[in-house]
């Protein structure tokens, strides 16, 4: 009874306050931000000199504030905004009118997680996994030759590293795609389909794997050199204990637990997606739909993405200190 | 035993990658031979199946516009002449211009073997008319009062007022009011949210296939292609298949076009270096320096919001623009490339002879009063000339013969004065400060935040940056402000100085630049605050009673008809422009196309510019049939 009152009801009002401080900002920041969705759309349609005379330019304003539910003073747009997150609706997208945010989602989502997501797990495990033999192992040779490269690797902007992959797997040497991925829209699942998705995603996924991978090294590194050098550690090694056995139970599940807190944060992006490889190996994601929705003033799409966003993240840190006690019994014994 | 579990967690790292990506299959079976694919200019798709571009923006460049579609009439700004696709010649209006007949070119069926006749665009024009949701409904319901068939092939427009530009709303030039097939529309309930999918068009392409994503859409060649406008214009389309694709950054794009699996694209200049250099089947649309493309009827520069102090002063303006080296500002800018223009107005050959040459004569006499009785005659005819020294300095190969420099440079700009802007600006109250720095008359230091877009290789930004160096080395306290939404700020006026358009853009074919000059009539004024619905151009919310009685002229005159008339007022206009200044024209756009001659050749470049180039304008039907395969 206690947990309840001391640990988890504060913990859930916690949760739903930011929820609702998260939902709140994002339905306020981009309307102050100065893009019009309007005029943007206008302008688009415009862009290139086509002949859109002022009679038809002023009736299509009219018309677009009506179907994009921008009428009304902004407290009523604000409630409509919340009518619409409880009913899981987040209206039309209004660059890609009238196409429901809800299905360009549906659309988008998918490609993210399938490459964010296995990056994400890939360059976790690789970087945690050889960055505790390195920094159990600190003193030797290869671990000091293989920390310079990954302080060379680290400070590499995915763009820099994403366009050399590039240059290097698909211009040189012409084993990839130069991007764009050229699938059909019928649903076929074979080996030649798997093969196709597998090549155009390769190179966008490698530059997230190695980009995450090296940065994960570093902390589990430093972690790893940190604890081995607490007293419990040094008392194991002078207690004649297996080195396998300090290094797994002892160094290892102590220097994870910040790290399983950084993945679940970390998998919370999901949905801000990947915006520069995207870009690079044109590659079909969240991070270009939201950032085509913040550029375009498109405010339904922000919402609907950034809301799937908040509630994430929320969700994920609630579980997370829900689930620490169970995981570490220091946090259990207070 | 460690390493074959590694390599098993790698292969099911990699196998989950694929499961967990997306669901779809290869288009297959496309010969590359039969294939043009070129980039997308707009970006991905954001409404993939939706093709109803009636009702609201639909990426049109993703093939509709250029393929599909075919228009009444098409601008082609590289004869500076009209074509005339689903109509037979070009309109015809009655005495007082309350009439509009319209011929329509016989025979042609729509992509779904349908004949096209009067009805269509009958049916377009009361649909559009009682329609609010869709795009042309403004002008449809404003103007028309009625609309019968002569016959099958002749239509007849009665309109509620005179309109001697009404065919405009049909003229295309990426994007217009395009007719729709009757026979699908008139089935469907509700043509706003009605998807048009697949498309139907009297273009010679019909849809084959597309991206869910949004990043690519192929064509195929009607077989019937004989029946469409283009074929009956031009002949057969080569390319059985055409695939335009979205590349999301410059290097992508060269990657591609070097792999031979890009035909048509624009770059920035310096990826078309880059192009150049590495491709040996890559050629721009000059094969010689400076190889971008001279025809495009569009003029870049900066723009003044005239409803904010001090930018509301013709004087002060006139300053800030006697303060730019020209020459400097070009290197900065574009790096030499690209042709100026003191009027606004681009430097392309349409309004070479008949307006170039007229005002050049009016500009050289030209003058500004400095007070006291001093005058100062601001126009430089040696700057062309100029330019090309400082070009040749940089090692580029110049040409000598001086009609060739000013084919590529431009006809003149306006002399590098500083010692007259800090007369005009001291007879305005402003004043140096004890650092050299101007004050503003109140005292207080002069800062001026020039507004851009984000792009860097867009003109825009380039000539925001360009002006920020020349301004600040004349001692104003100059920032720039790149922003995501310089456009809707532009337009709603919040703003002192930016570098969206100077001008609307004009035809590019005919002697009536009406759609140029009656942004900036009284009528469409905007306060500071309210969106100008005007477009480019009239963000710099400025008027004068003098153009607004050219502009009231011309809406008198008949574009095809009374020619010399508009010719006469066009110059008029200019020069009344000229004087006031409410913003500075620099350089015409310009625009660094690429083409791979690797599958397809005889590309519409320097030497034989026989269609307007672009492969994302509505004309790129026009060009295919004249394209060579080399496969």
């Amino acid at each position: 009874m206690r947990f309840v009152r001391d640990y988890l009801i504060p913990r859930v009002l916690q949760y739903l306050l930011v929820i609702f401080c998260g939902i709140t900002a994002v339905f306020f920041i981009p309307r102050l931000a100065g893009q019009n969705p309007i005029l943007e759309v206008i302008a688009q349609i415009q862009s290139q000199g086509a002949s859109l005379d002022p009679t038809a330019v002023k009736s299509l304003m009219e018309t677009l504030q009506e179907l994009y539910g921008l009428k009304g003073s902004l407290f009523e747009q604000y409630l409509t905004t919340w009518r619409r997150i409880l009913t899981l609706d987040f209206g039309p997208s209004f660059f890609q009118f009238p196409t429901p945010v809800s299905q360009l989602l549906r659309i988008y989502l998918p490609w993210t997680i399938g490459l964010f997501v296995t990056s994400t797990f890939l360059s976790w495990f690789l970087g945690n996994v050889v960055g505790v033999v390195a920094g159990y192992f600190s003193e030797k040779s290869w671990s000091k030759i293989l920390d310079a490269i990954v302080m060379v690797i680290r400070p590499v902007p995915h763009y820099i590293l994403g366009v050399v992959l590039l240059i290097l797997f698909a211009y040189v040497w012409q084993f990839f795609p130069a991007g764009g991925l050229m699938l059909g829209r019928r649903t076929v699942f074979n080996l030649q389909f798997i093969l196709t998705i597998l090549r155009y995603s390769f190179l966008p996924a490698l530059t997230l794997t190695i980009l995450g991978g090296v940065a994960w090294f570093q902390q589990m590194k430093l972690l790893v050199q940190s604890v081995k050098r607490e007293d419990f550690v040094q008392y194991a090694c002078v207690g004649g204990i297996k080195e396998k056995t300090i290094v797994t139970r002892y160094v290892l599940r102590n220097a994870m637990l910040p790290q399983v807190t950084q993945l679940a944060l970390a998998l919370g992006q999901v949905f801000s997606g990947v915006l520069i490889v995207e870009m690079v190996f044109s590659y079909p994601g969240m991070g270009l739909l939201l950032y085509r929705a913040v550029t375009r003033g498109d405010y339904n799409l922000v919402m609907g993405i950034t809301v799937l966003s908040i509630i994430t993240i929320a969700t994920a840190v609630l579980i997370l200190d829900l689930l620490y006690p169970l995981l570490d019994p220091r946090i259990r014994h207070r | 035993m460690k390493n074959r579990w590694i390599i098993g967690l790698g292969i099911l790292s990699l196998f989950l990658l694929a499961t967990l990506s997306a669901f779809a299959q290869l288009p297959g079976g496309i010969p590359r031979e039969e294939t043009l694919i070129a980039a997308q200019l707009t970006g991905r798709v954001g409404t993939p199946s939706n093709f109803n571009e009636w009702s609201g923006w639909r990426w049109q460049d993703r093939g509709t516009q250029q393929l599909v579609h075919e228009p009444l009439w098409t601008v082609d700004y590289a004869s500076g002449e009209i074509i005339p696709g689903l109509a037979a010649e070009m309109p015809i209006y009655n005495e007082d211009f309350t009439q509009m007949t319209i011929k329509l070119r016989q025979g042609i069926s729509w992509n779904d073997g349908v004949p096209f006749t009067a009805d269509d665009v009958i049916f377009t024009i009361e649909l559009n008319a009682r329609t609010p949701g869709l795009l042309y409904h403004g002008p449809m319901a404003e103007f028309v009062k009625g609309v019968s068939k002569v016959d099958d092939y002749t239509v007849v427009v009665e309109l509620k007022k005179p309109n001697s530009r009404f065919h405009t709303d049909f003229l295309d030039r990426w994007g217009c009011l395009r007719i729709m097939p009757k026979h699908v529309f008139e089935k469907v309930e509700d043509p706003v949210t009605f998807e048009f999918n697949p498309p139907v068009g009297c273009g010679p392409y019909k849809l084959a296939d597309y991206d869910p994503a949004g990043f690519w859409t192929l064509w195929e060649r009607r077989s019937d292609w004989e029946k469409s406008p283009t074929g009956m214009l031009y002949g057969e389309p080569k390319p059985k298949y055409v695939l335009v694709q979205v590349f999301e950054t410059e290097e992508a794009k060269i990657i591609a076009q070097l792999r031979h699996e890009l035909d048509a694209t624009d770059y920035t200049i310096e990826a078309l270096r880059a192009v150049l250099d590495r491709g040996e089947t890559v050629r721009a649309w000059s094969r010689e320096w400076p190889w971008v493309e001279y025809l495009h009827p569009c003029i870049t520069g900066i723009v003044f919001n005239n409803m904010v102090a001090p930018y509301n002063l013709r004087e002060v303006r006139w300053a800030l623009l006697l303060a730019i080296d020209i020459v400097e500002y070009m290197s900065i800018a574009n790096d030499l490339i690209g042709a100026v223009s003191p009027i606004h107005l681009p430097w392309v050959r349409t309004y070479m002879e008949p307006l170039f040459s007229p005002m050049e004569e009016w500009l050289k006499e030209f003058t500004i009063d400095l007070g006291d009785g001093e005058v100062f005659r601001p126009y430089d005819p040696e700057v062309p000339f100029r330019l090309a020294q400082a070009a040749k300095k940089r090692g580029y190969p110049v040409p000598e013969d001086p009609a060739k420099i000013r084919e590529l440079f431009g006809m003149g700009w306006w002399k590098y004065a500083p010692e007259v802007a800090e007369k005009l600006l001291v007879k305005n109250g402003f004043k140096r400060g004890a650092d050299g720095r101007w004050l503003l008359p109140d005292g207080t230091l002069w800062k001026i935040n020039i507004l851009t877009f984000v792009n860097p290789s867009h003109p825009p930004y380039r000539n925001a940056m360009a002006l920020a160096e020349v301004w600040r080395k004349f001692g104003i306290d100059c920032t720039t402000t790149s922003s995501e939404a310089a456009e809707s700020m532009h337009l709603l006026g919040q703003f002192e100085v930016g570098t969206s358009w100077p001008a609307r853009e004009p035809w590019g074919v005919s002697m009536d630049l009406y759609r140029t000059f009656s942004l900036w009539h009284s009528r469409l004024l905007t306060p500071v605050g309210q969106p100008v619905v005007a477009g480019s151009g009239a963000s710099a919310r400025w008027s004068n009673p003098e153009l607004d009685a050219i502009v009231e002229k011309m809406e008198l005159l008949n574009p095809f008809v009374d020619v010399e008339e508009l010719r006469q007022l066009n110059i008029e206009a200019l020069k009344i422009v000229a004087q006031e200044m409410p913003t500075i024209p620099t350089f015409t756009y310009p625009s660094a196309l690429a083409w791979d001659e690797y599958y397809w050749t005889n590309w519409p470049g320097a030497e034989n510019p026989y269609s307007q180039p672009y492969h994302h304008w509505p004309n790129f039907k026009y060009m295919l049939p004249r394209l060579q395969s080399r496969k």
